[in-house]
């Protein structure tokens, strides 16, 4: 026979279970359920029209990500995959760079103003998301062509010759990623700094320190969970971004998404994307292993 | 005694100027070398906002501030040798106890191992020596009070500037910081400015204190002038208890509403208002003033009797419980209370 203890800690249990069961189906159904089929494709023989060949199981993409099969079936190593692994980190690490750099002095300036305007600019800050992603890159793409806005504009005044050469380059593509990421940095940012006691500001002030040591030493410190909520945010889809190489790198600057795309589309190699997938979904998981690792670090501390 | 902080005609207005809010209207002021000086009066009489002119925290309007001799209006707050201690401590929540009282002498740009010994010196100085390395939310409400006075006073200000610095504490505690505050004081020699809304703390910690009220100034004095001498009315009301009765003056004396006399030398002849502190007089069966008992309250040391005289009601009598001085008195007995002509304080208004 139970105690009555025992009774209440197991209807707790049930309880318990009860709540997660609906989150954790919906993980298991939508996240879980795909990576597996995802990874079980990794290790399939492409099909020859798309799709693969069930049951023939074989580690050959994973060896195509990194080695080349020669005429003679010898394996050489080939970078060309990782190249574009690399330019697409590189990418990342400059938009978030980017986004950290223009990001901090607008959320600084939302910020110290008054409330009312304050609500005016944030709703600013948001206006891009009212519109489409395509069309907004699609008038990136007007702006920056040759003989596009930008490049007439500096004719007009004499600085241009009506070939800029920005667009279908890695610039063009930085700039876009900058311009679709950078909300995303300004309101984690801005957040930390809305509830920044800026009484601790003006005591440093009291203290003898300038406006750059109070900015160093007090304010970028407590904004520092919103810049590293706001890394996140920007470099982990900026690493695995596809529509904004494909239309203002116009194929030529390739990043990790459009290569996966490649694969599924006219490569017919599901194999071969899977893994690219695999590869690109663990440097995701390092770089948040990295900044869940420094915010557990920053708590310690202050606990 | 040479002056520390000369202010002249200091005015500070919010909003559009000539028709916006005056926190501070035309204020002189002299705070004397070594002074522990308290700004008094009730919350809005701007004395927090002449605390923030003098810390550099705003840009008066009009008039001068001088520290040492030296114009400070222009100067930025990290350029004045003056440190705040601020009513919500603002203690870096990012630093430990030690790089919080650092903090001043690192900007200074002094070496490391003499802030070191300075933070040391200034924890024993506020009693805490074992808290160093500790963050600043661990600590207990008046552990952080003092931590924000030791960090004030680590890189040794000229003046030091408390904004209600005690008021988040409880009872006890601001009792013990106030003997505490009046101690380094003394021992640091530095000029200490306090603002408070509390007449008591004012009365038992400063040597001179300023009464302030709707942005102007109303009484500078020790606390016995303030407390015994009050220029007017609302400086009488603010600092203690008071009785106000109102009063007709002729040569030798005052007559009350209801025709009663007091012999008391009135400045003005006239309308006058009399204010009596309710500790100064007794009942006794000789008292020149005739009353009638409303309320009798017992506060242990002492008994309040709520009178009502000269057909006024709510006059207060404080009367020490001294053995054997019970007066079993009740509602309605009529009573007389004996008021020396130095208790006393005519005021023309």
């Amino acid at each position: 026979m139970s105690t009555p203890r025992q009774l209440a800690a197991r209807r707790q249990l049930l309880r318990r279970l009860g709540l997660i069961t609906p989150s954790m189906l919906v993980l298991a159904v939508f996240l879980v359920a795909p990576l597996a089929i995802m990874l079980l494709v990794s290790f399939l023989q492409p099909g020859d029209y798309g799709g693969v060949k069930w049951g023939q199981y074989s580690a050959e993409a994973y060896i195509n990500f990194l080695y080349e099969r020669d005429l003679d079936d010898s394996l050489v190593f080939n970078t060309d995959y990782l190249g574009i692994f690399q330019r697409s980190l590189g990418l990342a690490v400059m938009t978030t760079l980017g986004c950290l750099l223009i990001g901090f002095p607008t959320a600084l300036y939302l910020a110290l103003q008054s409330e009312k305007k304050r609500n005016l600019l944030l709703f600013l800050v948001t206006v891009p998301f009212w519109t489409n992603l395509l069309v907004r890159v699609y008038a990136w793409i007007l702006l920056l062509r040759n003989g596009g806005l930008i490049d007439s504009g500096l004719g007009l005044i004499g600085l241009g010759d009506g070939a800029l050469g920005i667009l279908y380059s890695d610039a063009a593509v930085m700039i876009g990623l900058l311009y679709t990421f950078l909300p995303f940095m300004v309101l984690p940012i801005y957040t930390s700094l809305e509830k920044l006691d800026w009484r601790l500001v003006e005591a440093a002030f009291d203290l003898g320190a300038n406006r750059f040591q109070a900015l160093k030493r007090i304010i970028l410190p407590l904004a520092l969970p919103g810049m590293l909520a706001g890394t996140t945010l920007v470099f982990i889809p900026a690493l695995g971004n596809y529509i904004i190489p494909e239309l203002l790198g116009g194929g030529k600057a390739l990043m990790i998404g459009n290569l996966v795309q490649l694969q599924f589309g006219s490569a017919h190699n599901w194999p071969l994307g899977s893994a690219l997938a695999f590869a690109l979904f663990s440097l995701v998981l390092l770089a948040l292993l990295f900044n869940g690792l420094r915010q557990r670090r920053s708590t310690e501390v202050r606990i | 005694m040479s002056s520390a902080i000369s202010i002249e005609s200091l005015s500070m207005e919010y909003g559009t100027p000539g028709s916006g809010h005056k926190a501070l209207d035309d204020v002189s002021l002299e705070i004397r070398d070594n002074e522990f000086f308290t700004l008094l009066g009730p919350s809005g009489c701007g004395k927090t906002t002449l605390l923030r002119l003098i810390a550099g925290f705003e840009q008066p309007s009009a008039g001068i501030i001088r520290l040492y001799g030296e114009p400070m209006q222009d100067l930025p707050p990290f350029r004045r040798p003056v440190n705040t201690v601020f009513q919500s401590y603002a203690l870096f929540p990012h630093m430990t106890v030690a790089q919080n009282i650092g903090f001043g002498l690192e900007m200074q740009g002094k070496p490391k191992a003499e802030i070191a010994a300075t933070v040391e010196r200034m924890l024993a100085l506020v009693k805490l020596p074992h808290v160093a390395e500790r963050r600043a939310d661990q600590l207990s409400g008046g552990q952080q009070q003092r931590i924000a006075l030791a960090r004030a006073l680590a890189s040794r200000p000229k003046v030091l500037l408390l904004d209600e610095s005690l008021s988040a504490l409880d009872m006890k505690l601001r009792k013990d910081m106030q003997i505490e505050l009046k101690r380094l004081q003394a021992e640091t020699g530095i000029t200490f400015i306090f603002v408070t809304h509390d007449q008591e703390e004012a009365l038992t910690m400063s040597d001179r204190i300023a009464v302030m009220s709707q942005g102007r100034i109303l009484q500078v004095g020790s606390p016995t002038e303030i407390y015994e001498a009050p220029v007017n009315r609302t400086v009488a009301d603010f600092i203690g208890e008071t009785n106000f009765l109102a009063a007709d003056a002729f040569a030798s004396g005052v007559r009350l509403a209801d025709g009663q006399l007091l012999s008391v030398v009135s400045p003005t002849p006239g309308p006058v208002t009399l204010a009596i502190r309710p500790e100064r007089i007794s009942l006794q069966d000789s008292g020149d003033l005739q009353g009638e008992v409303e309320e009798v309250v017992y506060i242990g040391t002492d008994t309040l009797y709520l009178l009502k005289v000269a057909g006024q009601s709510g006059f207060r009598v404080r009367q020490q419980n001294r053995l054997g001085a019970a007066q079993p008195l009740k509602r309605g007995d009529a009573v007389r209370i004996d008021v020396p002509s130095a208790a006393i304080r005519v005021l023309a208004e």
